[in-house]
């Protein structure tokens, strides 16, 4: 246990030292974005002037490592600023309603993707080369192969168009909340899980296929055991681990994916929140957007290593043996 | 434990088709009328510094002194009740005594001066400051009664009251602070709930000064950041009506039952040819490109319609709607003539030259290329450059040789012609600085006989005929409606009337 802690410590440091490097790099990088930010405001009706009194006001001519600390020792406290746009509304109170949003999707489509991808990768394995294997891997294949741009447009006109059992775009009406639209979340989780599955399913797939050639499972299956048992008892167990990482690997890629698949489908998340910063050159707002994906990316990489050594006694005891 | 967990997750995932079927709701009580927008996501909407965009929500919140008439496109009364001024230099404006602000404070003359007086604050960096300079002082005699003073004679002065940015505003309220997420006015409809970036509730306002107005209770406004996303809102009845689609949606939605696309006026597209940056600096070169035009194939290429029926092809920068548009037949397509032309000014093997545009702005790329071809022939190598609307506005716009911009009508031609086609403009983007045209826009602002003026501008349009640096193509304004709507109500001076419009 003692070695979960320190590599629990390890690995909080330098998921500390990637924020500091990153949130610099992400500064610099909108920084150098093209477009002005003062004219971006202002419109075709902007007058010298009036674009120049608006860069004074916002301090935008202060040097840059002037601005970056000022930046960050606000986002050290947690306050993220105020939008360019929107002068007397801080970001954190737009953000965080389309965070929540964000994470209610994440969640819906991490519900559908786990158990389907592991269970069809788990088939897939034990019916190695038999027919049901053939099929579960050409779909693996070919939904992780479309974009979900892509495979978003075929299910709307499915499932929106054809069928009409959900809803063409997934916008909350005015004056309701979330939980009452709940199917407007089932699509574009779907559209998420499609490109997910191929991925999770084969990787459950392969590990899968090693752990049942090993020597220990052939030794299980010819003492007589059931094959069920053995398959849940034995070969699970360890052909799981992998899996387990790669999720958690993905659940941070998956944050940052929203963009497209929010966008596409007018969901309110903060996918769609940084395309609009973005689009307008909300400058704040992008810086603001970019750090939280890069937190929830370090942080869901931490934690799938820390579960990762706490499930894989080879790396908890490690320490021990050297 | 294991069978438990995985019997669970089988549960939850069947249950889930459930949980989604909650099925579409009825979207409000039958007894309430309401209607849904879909917008651009705005950026400021401060009165003074508004960019223009999620019209439907500030010009319903707040009110002008005047209004277009959408069918008619005269000036009706609105807070101001009458106006009269003898020498076009001091203003008498009689106002409403009936109006209250959204707060429960009454609208006066001092909210009439505030207004005026706060174009001219430095701080607000107010985008009419140069249009209002010319108010040397403001008298309020009664609190329903405002004389404006202006440095010198101005007859056509209040066109400038149409401006977008001259809704009325209160005295006794601080829009510096709450401009942006309390937005307050005398209009027909009152923000009940604002969600940054994402929507915008408004409800009518009950003690508005017309009690037939508005027609409806509610208005709702989504703001959705892709054009193709408020089509499908639109196609799946999610919102009624989407302001300013490209004619490619425009063509999409022709075959769908139960929405139309209504055009209410032409705006510009200038395509700008730089008087004093090469190949243009020659007038010949300029005429050049004007005879390799031809207007029919414009119209049918760019806008699928014909020509003077949706789109208007001119060589001044008056639109041909206004009563000062003097129509001068097209001078007719001549391919020899425009290679002559090139050759005199020293092109006789052609020139090569880039063109750049907004490409997300609607009927942008379709004109670049319809003009790349048109004037292939004629010896012209035109380099496509398109970049997004605010990376060409910010970083290409008035500094590079040939350019399309897309242009606002102002019903008053002499606004646009001071802002971009006298020396030293501040939005002069072709560069011309032609000492008899500067000398007509002078006259202009300042003649008081209407026939004189007339003749101004009718000389004006000529010497653009000759030597003007831009051609004019007037491309229709697209709003995608549901037929449930009645009345979409929208004048040139390009602020939706919401408080007209009703539900079926």
């Amino acid at each position: 246990m003692n070695r979960t802690l320190s590599i629990f410590v390890q690995r909080l440091g330098s998921l500390l030292a990637t924020l500091v490097v990153m949130s610099f790099i992400i500064f610099l990088l909108v920084e150098i974005m093209p477009g002005d930010v003062a004219q971006m405001i202002l419109g075709q009706s902007a007058t010298p002037e009036s674009i120049a009194a608006l860069r004074e006001a916002r301090g935008l001519d202060d040097p840059l490592l002037q601005r970056y600390g000022r930046w960050i020792s606000g986002v050290v406290v947690g306050d993220l600023g105020e939008s360019v746009y929107m002068r007397g509304v801080a970001i954190n109170s737009i953000l965080w309603r389309r965070v929540g949003h964000s994470l209610i999707l994440a969640l819906t489509a991490f519900i559908m993707f786990v158990p389907l991808s592991i269970f069809f990768g788990i088939l897939a394995g034990v019916k190695e080369k038999k027919p049901t294997d053939s099929i579960i891997s050409f779909f693996g294949l070919a939904t992780m192969a479309l974009p979900e741009f892509v495979s978003g447009v075929i299910l709307i006109t499915i499932f929106a168009v054809q069928l009409q059992w959900f809803p063409i775009v997934s916008v909350i009406p005015i004056g309701e909340s979330i939980w009452s639209n709940l199917n407007i979340l089932f699509l574009p989780a779907l559209s998420i899980t499609f490109v997910m599955f191929g991925y999770i399913s084969r990787m459950q797939r392969s590990s899968m296929i090693t752990v049942m050639n090993s020597d220990y499972v052939r030794a299980a299956i010819l003492k007589g055991m059931p094959k069920k048992y053995v398959i849940f008892r034995h070969a699970l167990k360890n052909a799981l681990l992998p899996t387990i990482t790669i999720i958690g690997m993905n659940m941070g890629w998956l944050f940052g994916g929203l963009v497209v698949v929010e966008t596409l489908f007018g969901y309110p998340g903060m996918g769609s929140l940084m395309m609009t910063a973005i689009k307008t050159r909300d400058v704040p707002l992008i810086e603001a957007c970019v750090l939280l994906i890069t937190i929830i990316y370090s942080l869901s990489t931490m934690i799938t290593d820390i579960m990762y050594s706490y499930l894989n006694p080879r790396i908890r005891f490690q320490g021990g043996q050297r | 434990m294991k069978r438990f967990i995985v019997i669970t997750l089988l549960v939850l995932l069947l249950a889930m088709p459930l949980v989604f079927a909650g099925g579409d709701k009825e979207a409000a009580a039958e007894s309430e009328k309401v209607i849904r927008v879909a917008e651009q996501v705005p950026g400021l909407i401060t009165p003074g510094v508004w960019d223009g965009q999620a019209f439907s929500m500030n010009s319903s919140i707040y009110e002008y002194l005047i209004e277009i008439n959408a069918d008619t496109g005269v000036i009706d009364p609105l807070l101001a009740t009458s106006w009269e001024s003898e020498d076009g230099k001091r203003w008498v404006f009689k106002l409403r005594d009936d109006v209250t602000f959204h707060d429960g404070s009454k609208f006066t003359s001092e909210d009439v001066k505030f207004t005026i007086e706060r174009t001219q604050d430095p701080d607000v960096g107010h985008l009419q400051r140069q249009d209002f300079s010319i108010v040397e002082s403001i008298e309020t005699p009664d609190d329903y009664t405002v004389v404006l003073n202006l440095s010198d004679s101005f007859p056509t002065f209040i066109y400038r009251l149409t401006d977008y940015n001259m809704m009325m505003l209160s005295s006794e309220y601080d829009y510096a602070s709450l401009g942006e997420s309390k937005p307050m006015g005398t209009g027909p409809f009152k923000m009940e709930q604002l969600v940054p970036k994402e929507s915008a509730l408004l409800v009518k306002n009950t003690e508005y000064w017309d009690a037939s107005l508005p027609k409806v209770d509610k208005l709702l406004i989504y703001f959705v950041p892709d054009i193709d996303a408020s089509i499908s809102m639109l196609e799946s009845d999610r919102v009624d009506i989407v302001p300013f689609v490209t004619p490619t949606i425009k063509n999409r939605l022709e075959g769908v039952d139960g929405i139309s696309i209504v055009s209410p006026y032409q705006e510009h597209r200038f395509i700008a040819m730089i008087t004093d940056m090469e190949p243009f600096d020659d007038n010949r070169v300029r005429l050049a490109m004007k005879y390799a035009m031809d207007p029919e194939v414009i119209a049918r290429s760019v806008a699928k319609a014909e020509l003077n029926d949706g789109v208007f092809y001119n060589e001044s920068p008056i639109i041909s709607g206004l009563v000062q548009h003097k129509d001068i037949p097209f001078r007719g397509r001549d391919i020899e003539k425009a290679k002559a032309l090139l050759a005199e000014a020293g092109y006789p093997n052609g020139v090569s030259v880039p063109l750049t545009y907004a490409s997300d702005h609607p009927y942008g790329k379709e004109l670049a290329q319809t003009i790349q071809e048109l004037a292939a022939p004629a010896g012209f190598d035109i380099k496509l450059q398109g970049y997004t609307r605010d990376v060409y506005l910010s970083q290409y716009w008035m500094n590079v040789p040939f350019s399309i911009t897309g242009w606002g009508v102002r019903i008053d031609p002499y606004m646009m012609l001071s802002l971009a086609f006298k020396g030293g403009g501040p939005w002069n983007e072709s560069h011309i600085d032609n000492p008899r045209v500067n000398e007509l826009i002078d006259k202009i602002s300042s003649e008081t006989d209407a026939d004189t003026r007339m003749a101004f501008y009718h000389e004006l349009q000529d010497i653009f005929y000759e030597e003007g640096s831009i051609i004019n193509v007037e491309v229709p304004l697209l709003i995608a409606v549901n037929d449930r709507i009645v009345n979409y109500s929208h004048p040139v001076s390009q602020i939706p009337q919401y408080k007209y419009m009703d539900v079926k």
